[in-house]
């Protein structure tokens, strides 16, 4: 279905709740609809196959207006139906859950809850995901009227909810400092012996309030500050920063700026799978490959060094263009590298693939099929590992990507060692796709000017990052600063795929099954709960804290 | 009598540092940064730069480890657990903050979820700015660190001017 | 006398000083060639020494609600196993120091004692990752022990005799590796496993279950196991050696056949993941253990038609 049938059919099943319909841009429908309706509404954009749910953005829209805005947020290839509900803005109003009949919404919910102070009725989970154990309650971060000083630490409370005391399983913690992930974040893992029965996952530890940040840093501060959610696709969200702001601000940006932006982010893919591999590799023990693959990553690293100056966070997106040029030397450097590249990637999938001892822990391990990925709202590779056709440069293509497209890339087992090809081939596409731009490169300008202040409107960019699609709602309010900015980064939607898969497997698969999405806590610092058997037993987080600590006293007072 | 006992324990001081200095055996904690510094610092142990050269293993247990390196700018709810991971870690300890995030918030300067620096969580002995900076100068910060061990004193504090605002 | 020469040989050569600097040779050897194979250049020759001579200065932490006299005692029990089961070895090709019927057997179990200790030191300890290492631990000793026993066997009926330098004297006359190949394939994987050294190191893989066994001990204690571990290679491959390799010998060419060992031990453990515990276990008694015994099988009944 093209874009355009999707919007008109989706304004047809949806007419029934519709308050009120606009168009904001030409792939967009917006429907307001009355809280109550929303889980109506979703069920007839799902059983219409009108979209995944891609974000849920809540706003605070202000005193004046004296309302609480969320907005639920369908796409389907092109096309975003957005959803826009508004409630009245008092404490803990309330909104129904649709985590029944969308799994990962269960995320979004408890952010909805956290944040900005809404109650959802029916979720699954309402404890905190992003926000520490010792914030204090009734204190919501994305309200208007919220102050740095009203975070003030309070004694923690509990968060997470008991579960039923029959049995006697044992539980397993996994961070927030555990060797296998490089970032924090806490998972909690029911285990039968060495069988896992039960996943529980904690984030929060590097949550640090970005989306409010933005607000009071203006447009061009923001790049910087966005660039580092993460160290391994920043090039990703500035360019999703980039795309919606200059969308809003109406302004054309020349081709050759989004060639160059095109070519660093095929860089960025292959620096973000090479390292992947070489963290899946020693997660699974294979420290060989990991010394390997990093090694062959230090090329791109240093191709990108030579290109925009820095190793990580190479800051090549300025608005309006891109704040470097391309010389002939950097074209005979790229594509050096590239021939070296594309060989010892086609090594790599050649291993991962045939390697005996890698595939015992890859192969059939964390099957998801077809169905069960786009149940769990999969994104990125983890979703076409499994034969779902979901990518957005080709889905919606931004940028360079109507000029210089890329083949869809998908396997058809599911399991960790299709991801593995996945990924792969995908970094031989990225390598082509690199070739092609270079030899092709648009002559022209490499920046436009950009005004200091945006006109009023919302946008919505979508950019698809190496993990998955990443999603960005910006609002301005025709100042300096966005008035909104939301982010919905890929691995918070994976979470749940992965962590539902984690159970019926062993405790030794874990790493392995984590490592298989490319999780990255810093993109995603979102909770997210999984699953829960009523027969067996965890400590809470507190609990295991007060032990611990009363532990570490007494070794001091021995001491 | 004295003197073969003083000689002996200086003997044994000095076999004592020497071993401390060329077996610093590291552990990494992530307090809330973009990734970034833990990516370079990674990428301390691969072929190009190999970190294992100069004794340095990446642990992980806390018990089993020297120095503790920390990136990130030390968010609420990692603050804690960054705490209890320095308290486990056996004596002689120390502690090496990589990444501006680390000394001073960096870009997140005033975000809501977290503490500001390293130091105010925990006494860090050297500070590798940058962000992220690169494997070399991560390198480069811990062997100055080490030489300074060798020679018995703690790396100096690097001051600069105040900034003359226009 | 011969108390003072028993003394001697005890604490300096071939056992006690001797064997644990040796035991650092073997150990930087290993880590070097791995990194070779990693294409990285690797650790400085006097590594091992500076980081056991660091974890004794290092302050020894002990958790709290762990048995003390476990505590502290299993690093010694653990390091002295290892000690012990070298006097009966030959040690770079020299005859061992003592022997008797039967110290094959009591060898082993003394080798065997480390592992015994580490899973022990793991239940005790008070965290639940040194619990599932300690698990783990002793699963695998339960699988690769007996496989590697046959193997040992091997050479032993071939020479009719429990006494190792019995054996070895025999061995230095026949070729073993050629005679029950084999054998002396599972005596080289049983090996691997029974230190412990990837693939086979589920018991301490760093990114499940943080250190395993061993994740609650720090200074001393830690030294301690640290120095039993490089002991028991060594121990372990001057068995293989012996038996396999062409037993008794100049001591040099012995010291080559180790290092030619420890060579192919550090190629597997930079080409092969890390296997699953159960993977490890199943592998070795349906492999491991039938192999052997087949071997064992060839071997009567080339005595009996042989005598």
């Amino acid at each position: 279905m093209t874009t355009e049938t999707i919007l008109q059919r989706a304004g047809e099943v949806l007419a029934p709740f519709s308050k009120g319909n606009t168009t904001p841009e030409t792939n967009r429908l917006d429907v307001q609809i009355e809280g109550s309706d929303l889980p109506a509404a979703t069920s007839v954009m799902l059983s219409n196959d009108l979209g995944y749910l891609s974000a849920i953005t809540p706003t605070d829209l202000g005193k004046e207006v004296n309302k609480l805005e969320l907005i639920y947020h369908f796409c389907e290839g092109a096309a975003i139906t957005s959803l826009r509900i508004h409630l009245p803005r008092e404490d803990q109003p309330d909104i129904p859950s649709i985590s029944d009949q969308i799994p990962v919404a269960s995320f979004f919910e408890r952010e909805l809850g956290e944040m900005l102070g809404v109650h959802v009725v029916g979720t699954p989970d309402s404890s905190r995901l992003f926000l520490p154990d010792d914030w204090p309650d009734g204190v919501y971060p994305l309200r208007e009227d919220f102050t740095v000083e009203q975070a003030a630490p309070v004694t923690p409370h509990e968060t997470l909810p008991e579960m039923g005391r029959v049995g006697n399983k044992f539980t397993v913690p996994i961070g927030p400092q555990h060797p296998a992930l490089k970032e924090p974040g806490h998972f909690e893992f029911e285990v039968d012996g060495e069988i896992i029965t039960g996943a529980r996952m904690r984030l929060g530890y590097v949550h640090r309030g970005i989306e409010k940040a933005t607000e009071q840093r203006n447009w061009i501060q923001n790049l910087y500050l966005l660039e580092r959610i993460c160290g391994i696709c920043s090039h990703t969200h500035t360019s999703a920063y980039a795309i919606g702001v200059e969308k809003l601000a109406q302004v054309e940006v020349p081709q050759r700026a989004q060639a160059i932006r095109e070519i660093v982010a095929g860089l960025e893919r292959i620096h973000s799978h090479l390292l992947w591999l070489g963290v899946a590799a020693h997660e699974a023990g294979f420290d060989t490959l990991f010394m390997y693959s990093w090694r062959d990553r230090e090329t791109v690293m240093d191709l990108l060094e030579t290109l925009t100056g820095n190793r990580v966070n190479y800051s090549i997106i300025a608005l309006g263009g891109v704040k470097y040029d391309f010389t002939a030397e950097h074209s005979r450097a790229i594509n050096k590298a590239m021939d070296y590249l594309e060989e010892r990637i086609r090594y790599y999938l050649h291993i991962v693939t045939t390697d005996a001892s890698f595939l015992q822990r890859t192969r059939g391990i964390g099957t998801m099929s077809l169905a069960e990925a786009k149940h769990f709202g999969a994104l990125g590779p983890t979703a076409r590992a499994s034969g779902l056709e979901r990518d957005v440069r080709i889905d919606a293509p931004y940028g360079a990507y109507h000029r210089f497209p890329i083949s869809l890339i998908t396997a058809e087992n599911g399991d960790l060692e299709a991801r593995f090809e996945v990924r792969m081939k995908e970094l031989l596409v990225s390598c082509f796709a690199i070739r092609t731009i270079v030899d092709n490169l648009p002559a022209g300008e490499l920046a436009v000017r950009f005004p200091r202040k945006v006109p009023a409107g919302e946008t919505i960019s979508r950019v698809e990052a190496p993990r998955g699609e990443a999603f960005y709602y910006i609002k301005s309010g025709g100042g300096e600063s966005p008035t909104r900015l939301k982010i919905r980064t890929p691995s918070l939607c994976n979470w749940t795929s992965a962590l539902n898969k984690a159970v019926g497997h062993q405790l030794a698969d874990v790493p392995m099954l984590i490592a298989g999405m490319d999780p990255c806590f810093s993109c995603n610092d979102r909770m997210i709960t999984v699953r829960r058997k009523n027969d067996s037993q965890t400590l809470s987080w507190s609990q295991m804290r007060e032990y611990g600590i009363k532990k570490y006293a007494e070794i001091r007072e021995t001491k | 009598m004295n003197v073969p006992q003083n000689y002996v324990n200086q003997l044994m001081g000095k076999i004592t540092t020497w071993a401390r200095v060329n077996s610093p055996w590291a552990i990494h904690f992530n307090s809330g940064s973009c990734n970034g510094c833990d990516i370079e610092i990674l990428a301390t142990l691969t072929p190009r730069y190999d970190i294992e050269r100069f004794g340095i293993k990446l642990r992980g247990s806390p018990r089993h480890a020297d120095v503790l390196i920390c990136t990130g700018p030390v968010t609420r709810q990692a603050r804690e657990r960054l705490l209890r991971t320095y308290e486990q870690m056996p004596d002689p300890k120390f502690v090496v903050a990589v990444g501006s995030c680390g000394i001073s918030g960096g870009v997140f300067q005033g975000c809501y979820n977290i503490v500001g620096h390293i130091n105010e969580v925990l006494p860090v002995d050297a500070f590798i700015p940058g962000c992220p900076p690169r494997p070399e100068a991560i390198i480069d910060g811990i062997v100055k660190l080490l030489t300074h061990l060798q020679n018995g004193t703690r790396p100096e504090p690097i001051t600069f001017a105040p900034q003359e605002t226009a | 006398m011969s108390i003072l020469v028993s003394l001697l040989s005890l604490m300096f050569f071939p056992a006690g000083i001797s064997l644990i600097l040796s035991g650092m040779l073997y150990e930087w050897a290993d880590r070097k060639l791995v990194a070779r194979f990693q294409n990285r250049i690797g650790p400085r020759w006097f590594q091992p020494l500076a980081d056991t001579i660091k974890l004794l200065s290092k302050e020894e932490i002990k958790p709290h609600g762990v048995n003390n006299l476990l505590f502290y005692g299993l690093p010694i029990v653990a390091l002295s196993g290892a000690l012990t089961a070298a006097l009966y070895t030959p040690i770079l090709g020299l005859k061992p120091t003592y022997s008797f019927q039967g110290d094959l057997i009591v060898s082993l179990y003394l080798l065997s004692l480390l592992t015994m200790c580490t899973g022990l030191a793991g239940w005790n300890g008070a965290s639940r990752f040194s619990l599932i290492g300690a698990t783990r631990s002793l699963t695998q000793l339960f699988a690769y022990e007996a496989p590697f026993l046959l193997a040992l066997l091997g050479p032993a009926m071939a020479a009719g005799t429990w006494n190792i330098r019995d054996i070895s004297t025999y061995a230095s006359d026949h070729l073993m590796f050629l005679a029950q190949p084999v054998g002396f394939v599972i005596a080289l994987i049983g090996l691997m496993g029974k230190l412990e050294l990837p693939p086979f190191d589920a018991p301490e893989a760093e990114t499940e279950i943080v250190a395993g066994a061993l994740t609650e001990y720090s200074g001393r204690g830690l030294a301690l196991f640290h120095i039993g571990k490089s002991v028991e290679l060594v121990v372990a491959i001057s068995l293989v050696t012996a038996f396999y390799l062409g037993g008794v010998g100049n001591p040099l060419i012995f010291l080559l056949k180790t290092l030619i060992i420890l060579l192919f031990m550090a190629m597997l453990q930079s080409m092969l993941t890390r296997l699953r515990i159960d993977q490890t276990v199943g592998m070795w008694w349906r492999f491991g253990a039938l192999l052997a015994l087949l071997q064992i099988l060839v071997i009567v009944l080339l005595k009996g038609w042989l005598v």
